[in-house]
């Protein structure tokens, strides 16, 4: 990422510089370093926490592929069944799930994309700038985490009803555009991570702080963005109870539609309610495979420091 | 800046640190950033640290504007989106705690003072709920932090298929609320769930997990143990892998077993993170909410058909959107801010009196 | 929803920075068809009406009856969409914060009777049209008590009638028989007739012969709505004052329900709960009766699936009573209020709730509907002895013209969520005393609605 847009560096610099670094990332990684081996014991531990916690991913394939009543009536199934395509006729009989999951992947990946942004920003002043007010600021940005957010929502409709944001998207994403929690995990994560003599060097270099930002902020806070890009897209996307009441069906974001989905004559389908469920939970293991290679131990460390 | 900026010219007269980092890491990026060595650029240095009226001034001004505003200029974003989209929120919710005001009202009803707050002081409900949270909270957050260190650091090993063990701990925190709960008040139903039939095996008879109170709770808080410990995972993990691994190498030259590399190296690097998810699991434990509402299921918002399991931002919806009393509602969420602010104030104080600079 | 003038906001909001993002946003609000349209209709200018509701009304076209294309064939200048919610709680808490606002309201809003009298409180009734003010309506149209509980105190009636749920009694004759009690619906009617204290009888000699592990009901709570239902006095005074704690009907209901808990007759059951224990105690076969509003039977079927085929019967209630139902009001929010009303009376029309009756079992709360012959002549063969199917249509339609309208209040839902759910479930659950959980309840409506 770094190779793309570096302005300092002459072209005949960079690619100088980009093989030893390369070289040295393989000694890195195979190196005795960080990178311990895992024994049987970290195998065996991960395997278990992997079955929990894809269980119930995959008792929603099973569940989305039954009826109803297979899966409330004991015993119950274990194994898919045969009514995937009859469930998915249905969710997409009664919700527009085509706009929904359209909707979804813009207000989260702007969401995710403009918090990671921002809170890099943030965090970055918070950490490893210093300014009037910084610790007071902090502090503030700290509490408005405690605000609690079932009552906000009544306050904030008034909000988007003088706006007249009401039933668009603009409702959803603007007040998410940079959440406290963002900030307050880079700021964290760069206090420790990023060793301010970097900065300092950056800056006796003459650089910009704009500059150091690109060139030593983003690239030492990758895996830490990657993460927090992760965790903001499922948050935004699984957001319900603020978008349900700022959309409607007419123009949903998924878990809006996933409320619509499921109505029976006085009862409630589960295996329909499920079937969307995982409609809308696979794009999100989409986003994981693409962020999921961000996280990768030892080579953002090793491409910094090269 | 000043000081920081000698500390930065200093650097290459400094010794390295023990563990040579920073000397390591000082050089490199002085190779990287501009590819030339740091002694090509003495002009600007020089007068940036010179006489600010000195010739080529405007690089000095670009320089100090740079460092006087840019910070501010970083931390805007979020305090717009906060002016625009939390402020009036809050104040708003403050000023409808003073008064009797139904949802669905135009206006803000009568002033009332402080009478919801006090009316709080003798509510049996109320303290039931702060009870519950405090206790659920504890039960929720502790194991979960400890057992996100433990796979956090697991997940830091070279593995065959890491990448997919790193994406498959995060499934919990994907996947839809409706389907983790249809699978978690399966797994707890008393009269045929498996956990019940797996302690039959064990002689452990007829846990009445939906209506007991500590049963209840118990299986409450494994569905946000289940759902927040890879989140957490995830984070300490992206902390681990900024530790550089010089740190490491020095620890292991010194003979350090793993386990001892882990309490010596690994935790004191991450702990500004660890303090961040502590604040963060704290926050969360106290507003605690849809995990209990889905657990409850048609008893919803009470928690339980005694309030066994109801937390304060239970009660709070309950009594701002089930009953559409706006103003008492709102006097609970205030209180659950002030007590929030009140761990934090006090985790702080711990913190500083335990004199480890937790936050860098 | 109705989006005039926030498209040109929304313009404003793309060139203050978020270009891309706010172009898809209004690009992919479907909504904007009206927005351009000015307030003023004529009768050739196309209209898009937005009907918000919540579970199935059975209207659409793709789930339901086709009554919204029938209507748009009939008036091809109008074009029906539907916002529909799953969850009714969901759908009335986001509606009352609509309401509040003025914003995000459809042209017509389903509501349930469980709300309506929430709803005819003057801070909510403002925020809807008069019926009384719409051309051809008349109030008569519909069972006497339909329309008298969408009226204001002032006489604003904000809602036309859908549905009404006359409920009946759904027993297991295999269970009755093996109990030695009679199993023809006429026989059973008549053990009971006229006193629900005579049901808790029944219930006693049921569980001297029980076959092993059924209960005689599912639920206290069940049992409760159905004996409070029958009671002319029920949560609230004329004046929509909560006189629960003095309510003779309340005391009966409660006192019934709590003998039946205390002497074991109920299988301890939530009704409609998140574990589904009580829809698999269907198939299963933990109880033998269950209070059945019409719109029940349908769940009785579905959820005792095919193989209990045939061991269901219907009979008469021992009184009958309302339980369920719900209202279709126009918002004063919409642009076509005229068009709107003329929508909500038509698929309240006797023809039309026909209709849904045929496609879902709803009864219907015009007067039309219910006596019409098709409703009249209905019979489900899942239900009764094999070459005698239940001739639902006719118990219930009996049911509803003998239904007794009594006064409601709008905090009756919360009593009753706090009665059947923390009050008899806390019985029933944790073996609470019924004095004990009785002194619970008066505390939780204390603290709840302060009285």
């Amino acid at each position: 990422m770094a190779q793309l847009t570096e302005p300092v560096r002459s072209s005949g610099a960079r690619h100088s510089s980009a093989a030893p670094r390369r070289a040295r990332r393989r000694l890195r990684v195979g190196g005795a370093g960080k990178q311990q081996n895992g024994g049987p014991i970290a195998y065996a531990f991960l395997i278990i926490a992997t079955l929990v916690s894809l269980f119930p991913l995959y008792w929603t394939v099973v569940a989305a592929s039954h009826t109803d009543t297979d899966i409330v009536t004991p015993p119950t199934p274990l194994l898919p069944g045969s009514h995937l395509i009859d469930n998915l006729k249905i969710v997409w009989d009664q919700v527009d799930m085509t706009t929904a999951l359209i909707n979804s992947t813009i207000v989260a990946g702007t969401v995710a994309f403009s918090t990671v942004l921002f809170a890099t920003l943030a965090g970055f002043a918070f950490a490893k700038l210093e300014f009037r007010g910084r610790n007071a600021l902090l502090t503030v940005v700290v509490a408005t985490m405690t605000v609690p957010p079932q009552l906000t929502v009544i306050p904030l409709y008034q909000i988007i009803t003088k706006a007249g944001w009401v039933g668009h998207l603009q409702s959803v994403i603007l007040p998410s555009l940079v959440a406290a929690f963002g900030v307050f995990f880079m700021r964290q994560f760069l206090a420790e991570a990023l060793p301010i003599e970097l900065v300092e060097a950056a800056r006796v270099d003459g650089a910009h702080s704009l500059r150091i930002i690109w060139h030593v902020v983003f690239p030492i806070a990758r895996p830490a963005m990657a993460v927090l890009g992760m965790l903001v897209f499922v948050q935004s996307w699984n957001d319900f109870f603020w978008p349900f009441i700022a959309l409607s069906q007419q123009n949903p974001t998924v878990q809006v539609a996933l409320a619509g989905v499921g109505a029976g004559n006085h009862s409630i389908d589960h295996a329909v309610v499920v079937c969307a469920a995982l409609v809308s939970t696979l794009p999100l293991l989409l986003v994981f495979a693409v962020l999921g290679r961000q996280i990768v131990s030892g080579i953002t460390a090793g491409a910094v420091k090269s | 800046m000043t000081p920081t900026c000698r500390a930065a010219r200093t650097l290459s007269r400094t010794p390295p640190n023990p563990y040579g980092k920073d000397a390591l890491v000082a050089t490199s990026v002085r190779a990287t950033s501009d590819g030339s060595p740091p002694s090509s650029r003495p002009a600007p240095s020089t007068s940036r640290r010179g006489d600010p009226g000195a010739p080529g001034g405007w690089r000095t001004r670009l320089y100090r504007f740079d460092t006087k505003a840019s910070p501010y200029a970083y931390i805007a974003p979020f305090f717009l989106v906060f002016a625009a989209f939390g402020l009036f929120p809050l104040i708003y919710t403050g000023w409808l705690s003073l008064h009797n005001v139904q949802l669905g009202e135009s206006g803000s009803g009568s002033w009332v003072g402080f009478d919801n707050y006090t009316n709080l002081w003798d509510n049996q409900f109320f303290w039931k709920a702060l009870r519950n949270t405090f206790t659920l909270g504890v039960i929720s957050t502790v194991p979960q932090l400890l057992m996100a260190l433990g796979l956090a650091h697991l997940l830091n090993f070279k593995l065959r298929g890491r990448g997919f063990f790193r994406v498959a701990i995060l499934a919990p925190y994907a996947t839809s609320i409706a389907a983790a709960a249809l699978v978690f008040v399966q797994l707890f139903n008393p009269d045929y769930g498996m956990i019940n039939q797996l302690l039959g095996h064990f002689g452990v008879d007829g846990i009445r997990w939906d209506s007991s109170k500590w049963p209840a709770q118990i299986a409450i808080s494994s569905i946000v143990t289940w759902r927040w410990t890879g989140y957490n995972a995830l984070i300490y993990l992206a902390a681990m892998q900024a530790v550089p691994a010089d740190l490491y190498e020095a620890a292991a030259l010194d003979g350090a077993s793993r386990w001892r590399q882990f309490i010596s190296v690994t935790i004191p690097s991450i702990r500004p993170t660890i303090f961040f998810t502590i604040i963060v699991s704290t926050i969360g434990a106290t507003q605690l909410f849809g995990e209990p509402l889905i657990y409850g299921g048609g008893v919803g918002p009470t928690g339980g058909t005694d309030h066994q399991y109801q937390t304060l931002s239970l009660y709070m919806y309950d009594k701002g959107w089930q009953v559409g009393q706006l103003g008492q509602a709102s006097a609970v969420a205030w209180v659950m801010l002030l007590i929030l602010l009140l761990i934090g104030a006090v985790q702080l104080l711990f913190v500083r009196s335990n004199r480890r600079k937790l936050g860098g | 929803m109705r989006t005039s003038g926030r498209t040109r906001k929304a313009a404003v909001i793309a060139v203050a920075g978020l270009a891309t993002c706010a172009t898809l946003i209004t690009g992919c609000s479907s909504s904007d068809n009206n927005g351009s349209k000015g307030g003023k209709s004529s009768s050739s200018e196309q209209i898009t009406l937005h009907i918000g509701d919540f579970n199935e009304f059975g209207y659409n076209d793709k789930t339901g009856a086709k009554l919204f294309s029938e209507y748009e064939a009939l008036h091809p200048n109008i074009k029906i969409v539907e916002d529909n919610v799953t969850d009714g709680q969901q759908y009335w808490d986001s509606l009352k914060l609509h309401l509040q606002q003025n914003s995000g309201l459809d042209d017509i809003q389903a509501i349930e009777v469980g709300y309506i009298a929430e709803a005819i409180q003057p801070a909510l009734a403002s925020k809807f049209l008069d019926f009384k003010t719409v051309k051809g309506f008349s109030a008569d149209d519909w069972v006497s008590y339909k329309e008298k509980q969408a009226t204001t105190a002032s006489g604003q009636v904000i809602g036309v009638g859908t549905d009404i749920g006359p409920t009946a009694i759904c027993y297991r004759s295999d269970f009755f028989k093996q109990a030695g009690l009679p199993t023809d619906p006429d026989q059973v009617a008549a053990l009971w007739n006229g006193d629900w204290s005579k049901f808790v009888q029944v219930g006693e000699q049921f569980k001297a012969k029980a076959p092993s592990g059924v209960a005689f009901t599912d639920s206290a709570g069940g049992l409760f709505n159905a004996v409070l239902s029958s009671q002319p006095t029920q949560y609230s005074d004329q004046d929509g004052k909560l006189v629960y704690d003095s309510s003779p009907g309340v005391k009966t209901a409660w006192d019934l329900s709590a003998q039946a808990v205390k002497e074991g007759l109920t299988a301890k059951l939530q009704q409609f709960d998140s574990n589904n224990t009580w829809s698999a105690a269907f198939k299963t076969g933990k109880f033998a009766t269950v209070a059945c509003p019409s719109w029940m039977v349908g769940l009785v079927q579905t959820n005792s699936g095919p193989a209990n085929k045939g061991k269901w019967d219907i009979a008469q209630p021992p009184q009958a009573g309302n339980w369920g139902g719900s209202f279709l009001a126009v918002t004063k929010a919409s642009k076509h209020p005229a068009e709107a009303a003329a929508l909500a009376q038509w698929l309240t029309g006797a023809a039309q709730e026909v209709k849904i009756f045929q496609k879902f079992g709803n009864i219907p709360s015009n007067k039309g509907g219910l006596s019409d012959p098709a409703v009249q002549n209905t019979t489900n063969d899942y239900f009764g002895a094999p070459g005698k199917p239940a001739p639902t249509g006719k118990i219930f339609a009996t049911t509803a013209q003998s239904i007794q309208p009594a006064p409601i209040g709008p905090d009756d839902g919360t009593v009753k969520d706090i009665i059947t759910k923390n009050g008899l479930l806390d019985m029933e659950q944790r073996g609470t005393s019924a004095d004990k959980a009785w002194s619970n309840v008066k505390a939780q409506v204390k603290d709840k609605i302060g009285e």
